[in-house]
């Protein structure tokens, strides 16, 4: 037996060893047995066994649910899906997926395929020992830019580490996905032009201005948001390439959409009423086309999953509706698009902004830069009649709201976020909304448990004034 | 006032644009023109009293250079009679000598600033700054953010816009940060440089003949002094 092979079983063994210790002392969700199989053998993914079929799932948004939806969809259709699920999307993560499904041999026969979803800047270290045979690219937007600089950046990173032989499942209403490599083969699901598509960007991100061949200024037949859409160049013809699958008659309220490709249509049900979940289900449609299955098939497969979103949640309280919607910490995009869906919604609304990142709170100081390339603008809005800034960055978001346009009168500030929670004014009809980040989720819970308390109290104190 | 905003195109990272909504929002005379690529810009033939350029991606530099490389003598010309020029993030690289990738890629820049910029790929740099900028008896502190693939070196401390009390310099170990050359200004400090700083702003606004203050003065000063503090604190490392 060569020598890498036999480190890799005992790295194999070793953190397969780890596992029950880890249930024992209730870490069995962390992304250990990965890290220490890494430790032992640094190559570990190259040696471990892979199933016949290998889909990665990668992209700024909707990784996580589209992976979900996936493999939930194939293990309905009968599969045994090998996913990173229960741990994180990096390295240690997938790894650790690897250690759990291997046998002792390093054998994955349990699974005849893999769902892993890849955190896009850890590609380099996955895809050279992992070779997808189907990429599901969801979208590239702008991040972070402490970790992801612009999407440009990622897009190159995903060219330099994808293989050749890998198929890749594009968003075609994205151009800067399409960019990604070029030569692989590839199919292109989108979504038809809607209603509330414009043509001018309304957003303050707009990373796709200019034609990636010559560098002319493109022109877009429909705009969503920032630069998904349909746009061409009319100095050298370069245009978004057409869709495989396309979505139309999206019907977001109603939760319906067709898929279109070539000549036949199909009618699916969508699970919620945001866009990004019409493109997440349609490129599960696309992925499992790519696998062979049809449109028959994939249609009562897709009614059953249910997508469980932490993202999102609303409940009536007293007389309010209080609705937890989550905006990653340090993404402008996240910020902008849950600003635009809360304009966007009917009703008289009040927020609590806590999106600021807690670590850096405590050991650094956060780089506020997305603050100025989120669309704060669209709290703009008659709609939003008190907007609380919370956290050790509520002078930041005030300036910039201000800077938006939104009367001062309007804004609160307070350090403390469970303060802030108290500062809400709770009014019977309104909707309060609580903005927080995934750093910041375990204290956005616990705040969100506070505003469910004073909004109690709230309805109580209209009760009795009423009586 | 007109103030010329350059390839705004390509420089929109780091949300820079919104510095100069600051000062149209801080001086209701501010008359923004925005100058496409591959065009000459507006400033050469003057009228022009602040030219900005911002952060863009590697690929947007290379755009930079090229449409600016057919006007390099003209640019000088007009550095040295005084133009007002404000640059931040990787902007400054454009006007650099080179910019030296680890994954191979090379950029001639302008040669209009002695220094060139060595970037890596995989290893971006975050940290925060902490400075003094001075001219003459007007002297402020700065704050501001870093989040680039590099360094700029080879001017050693010559001709700095900041002097660094906590932070990165122009590279690891330099006491000084960015260049000031007559009236042009560029520091590598990303985004909302004259928002996070009004004192600065005001400063600005003065050289350039606006008697305005910076806009919503109270929030931004709060603001201000309260990031003053965090940085001053002993306790946060700079160093991301
Ligand atoms: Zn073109």
């Amino acid at each position: 037996m060569r020598m890498g092979k036999l480190r890799f079983l005992l790295a194999l063994w070793a953190a397969k060893l780890s596992i029950p210790a880890l249930k024992i002392t209730r870490h069995n969700g962390t992304d250990f047995p990965g890290f220490l199989a890494l430790k032992l053998c640094p190559d570990f993914l190259r040696y471990a066994g892979k199933p016949d079929t290998v889909v990665a799932v990668t992209g700024t948004n909707g990784k996580t649910t589209v992976s979900n939806m996936l493999s939930d969809a194939l293990e309905a259709l009968g599969h045994r899906v090998l996913t990173n699920r229960a741990g994180s999307n990096i390295i240690s993560g997938i790894s650790t997926a690897f250690v759990r499904n291997c046998d002792l041999l390093g054998r994955v026969r349990r699974c005849d395929i893999a769902v892993l979803e890849v955190d896009e800047r850890s590609s380099p270290r996955i895809y050279p020992h992992v070779k997808p045979d189907l990429v599901v690219l969801t979208n590239l937007f702008r991040d972070s830019i402490m970790r992801n600089a612009h999407p440009y950046y990622i897009a190159d990173i995903l060219t330099r580490s994808i293989p050749a032989g890998a198929k890749l499942i594009l968003n075609a209403d994205d151009l800067i996905s399409c960019s990604v490599c070029p030569d692989n083969a590839r199919a292109y699901f989108g979504v038809g032009r809607m209603e509330s598509d414009v043509t001018d960007c309304v957003n303050l991100i707009d990373d796709v201005r200019i034609c990636p061949c010559c560098g002319g200024k493109l022109t877009y037949a429909y705009r969503r948001y920032h630069h998904i859409g349909k746009a061409r160049c009319d100095a050298c013809g370069f245009a978004s390439p057409e869709s495989d699958y396309l979505a139309r008659q999206v019907d977001l309220s109603g939760r319906t959409m067709t898929v279109q490709e070539g000549e036949s249509s199909f009618a699916y049900r969508l699970s919620s009423d945001s866009i990004f979940n019409a493109y997440n289900t349609l490129s599960v449609v696309a992925a499992l086309r790519q696998l062979g299955y049809e449109h028959e098939k994939i249609v009562p497969v897709l009614e059953n999953i249910t997508v469980s979103s932490s993202r999102h949640s609303e409940e009536t309280v007293g007389k309010v509706r209080l609705i937890r919607q989550m905006s990653k910490e340090k993404n402008a995009l996240a910020g902008s698009r849950a600003f635009d869906y809360i304009a966007g919604r009917a009703g008289r609304k009040e927020l609590l902004l806590m999106m600021n990142c807690l670590g850096d709170t405590r050991h650094w100081s956060e780089n506020t830069c997305w603050i100025f390339d989120a669309d704060f603008e669209f709290l703009n809005d008659p709609s939003i009649v008190q907007i609380v800034c919370a956290g050790a960055r509520c002078r930041d978001y005030k300036l910039r709201l201000l800077m938006a346009g939104v009367p001062e009168d309007r804004i609160l500030c307070e350090d403390d976020e469970f303060r802030a929670a108290e500062r809400l004014s709770y009014t019977p009809g309104d909707d309060v909304y609580l903005l927080y980040g995934t750093d910041s989720l375990e204290r956005a819970y616990r705040v969100y448990d506070r505003m469910k308390a004073y909004a109690l109290e709230r309805a109580q104190a209209d009760e009795e004034a009423n009586a | 006032m007109r103030c010329e905003v350059l390839f705004p195109e390509v420089c929109h990272l780091c949300g820079d644009g919104m510095n100069i909504r600051y000062l149209r929002q801080s001086c209701e005379a501010v008359e923004v023109i925005e100058t496409p690529l591959n065009s000459r810009p507006v400033f050469l033939d003057g009228g022009v009293d602040l030219v900005y350029l911002g952060s863009a991606t590697e690929d947007g530099l290379r755009r930079i250079v090229a449409s600016l490389l057919p006007y390099r003598q003209e640019i000088e010309q007009r550095i040295d009679e005084g133009q007002w020029m404000l640059l931040t993030g990787n902007a400054l690289d454009a006007l650099g000598e080179y910019v030296d990738c680890d994954d191979g890629w090379r950029l001639d820049g302008l040669g209009l600033l002695p220094t060139h910029a060595e970037y890596h790929m995989m290893d971006r740099h975050n940290s925060f700054f902490l400075g003094t900028f001075e001219d003459g008896d007007f002297s402020t502190e700065i704050v501001g953010f870093k989040s680039l693939f590099g360094h700029t070196y080879g001017a050693g401390q010559e001709d700095p816009l900041f002097t660094l009390v906590r932070g990165v310099g122009r590279y690891p170990g330099c006491g000084v940060e960015g260049f000031r050359r007559n009236h042009l200004m560029a520091t590598y400090l990303t985004g909302p440089l004259l928002i996070l700083n009004p004192p600065f702003t005001g400063w600005l606004l003065r050289q350039l003949g606006c008697d305005g203050a910076p806009a919503f003065e109270e929030a931004a000063m709060e603001n201000y002094r309260r990031r003053l503090e965090e940085f001053h604190d002993l306790h946060r490392d700079p160093l991301y």
